[in-house]
């Protein structure tokens, strides 16, 4: 997502375009945490006859999803 | 639909045989607003949302040819507005967000752009009255353009693998963290981006076109109304109506870019090299 841009117009502009497209991604994320492991805990849990890994995966996946926001946007 | 409703209301100011609006209540718009009656056979394929939809076609064709046919170095207004257009997306989107090599997606993106638009100005233009996007076929088909584009020009760059390598494990990670993470960004890249998408654009048109409909015909409702109250209550519901068509007009150009921007965010996703 940090490439960098030949050409020489608008350095502002270009920062704003990149701050909303990673403020998307960055709900795509969020998003896609507790889904995919909500989803895992959700299959395990039809697997196994239990009802304790969705909200465990639930909660998991908003954690990693975190995560990956901080490694990706909030390291550099 | 919204008609219908109307004509129902005014007609039982004047005494018709529908129900007297006073004691049936007012019947707020429902999703059925959205559902068409066909134009020529009864199997559901040729109803207004499609005629818009190669009426939309033909507009933005027409006008790019138009402004594009008499080029010279001193524009003419029409061709200003279309160079404005593309100069626009070109600039403002494909250089400023893909960056090296944008050029091969400004003609996606900048006909993807002036295709929404135009369906979504549908949405208060004059004798249409209706968005297109606002029927979620429409927008998850160009969703799912959008999808395969991005896609596929990460696999062509970096290979089947190396393209799913590359978007699925972050850099700097231990090792062990893979596990967890690989999940989450295969669901984020593959399913959330393509159905947020097309939900995001499908949802504010749909929304935007209820709630014009709901303080229209509230409105109406309240002018055929025997109470004296309301009817002298009624111009505010035109007047709110009216300033939510201006304020729609700003939704259906920012729902356009908000589109068009994703997808070059995507595109600039899929090509980065360390992501």
């Amino acid at each position: 997502m940090s490439q960098d841009v030949d050409g020489n117009a608008g350095e502002g502009k270009r920062e704003q375009a990149r701050a909303e497209g990673d403020a998307w991604n960055i709900t795509g994320y969020l998003l896609g945490g507790p889904i995919a492991w909500g989803g895992i805990g959700w299959l395990l849990d039809r697997w196994l006859d239990t009802e304790v890994f969705l909200p465990v995966g639930l909660v998991l996946g908003l954690v990693l999803a975190l995560y990956i926001v901080w490694v990706r946007y909030g390291r550099s | 639909m919204a008609l219908t409703a109307l004509g129902s209301v005014l007609s039982a100011e004047e005494g018709g045989e529908a129900v007297d609006p006073s004691k049936a209540g007012f019947v707020a718009p429902t999703s059925l607003e959205f559902a068409f009656p066909d134009i020529i056979a009864s199997d559901g394929w040729l109803t207004k949302p499609m005629l818009q939809i190669v009426l939309s076609v033909v507009v933005v064709f027409l006008f790019f040819f138009l402004s594009a046919r008499k080029r010279s170095m001193v524009p003419s207004r029409f061709q200003f507005a279309g160079e404005g257009i593309y100069g626009f997306i070109r600039n403002g989107v494909g250089r400023d967000v893909i960056g090296h090599g944008f050029e091969r997606f400004v003609p996606y993106l900048v006909t993807l752009f002036a295709f929404i638009y135009v369906n979504n100005v549908m949405g208060i233009f004059p004798g249409l009255h209706f968005p297109t996007m606002s029927r979620i076929g429409f927008p998850i088909v160009l969703a799912l353009f959008t999808w395969a584009v991005y896609n596929y020009v990460g696999m062509r760059k970096f290979g089947v693998s190396g393209y799913f390598k590359n978007m699925m494990f972050p850099p700097g990670v231990p090792k062990p963290v893979y596990i967890l993470l690989a999940p989450i960004e295969f669901v984020s890249v593959f399913l959330v981006r393509p159905v947020t998408l097309a939900l995001r654009l499908f949802a504010n048109m749909f929304a935007g076109h209820l709630l014009l409909l709901v303080f229209m015909l509230g409105g109406a409702y309240m002018l055929a109304n025997e109470s004296l109250v309301l009817n002298f209550l009624s111009p505010f519901a035109f007047i709110t109506a009216i300033a939510l068509t201006f304020f729609e007009a700003l939704i259906q150009l920012l729902q356009a870019y908000i589109f068009t921007l994703l997808t070059a965010v995507y595109i600039a996703g899929a090509l980065a090299e360390e992501h």
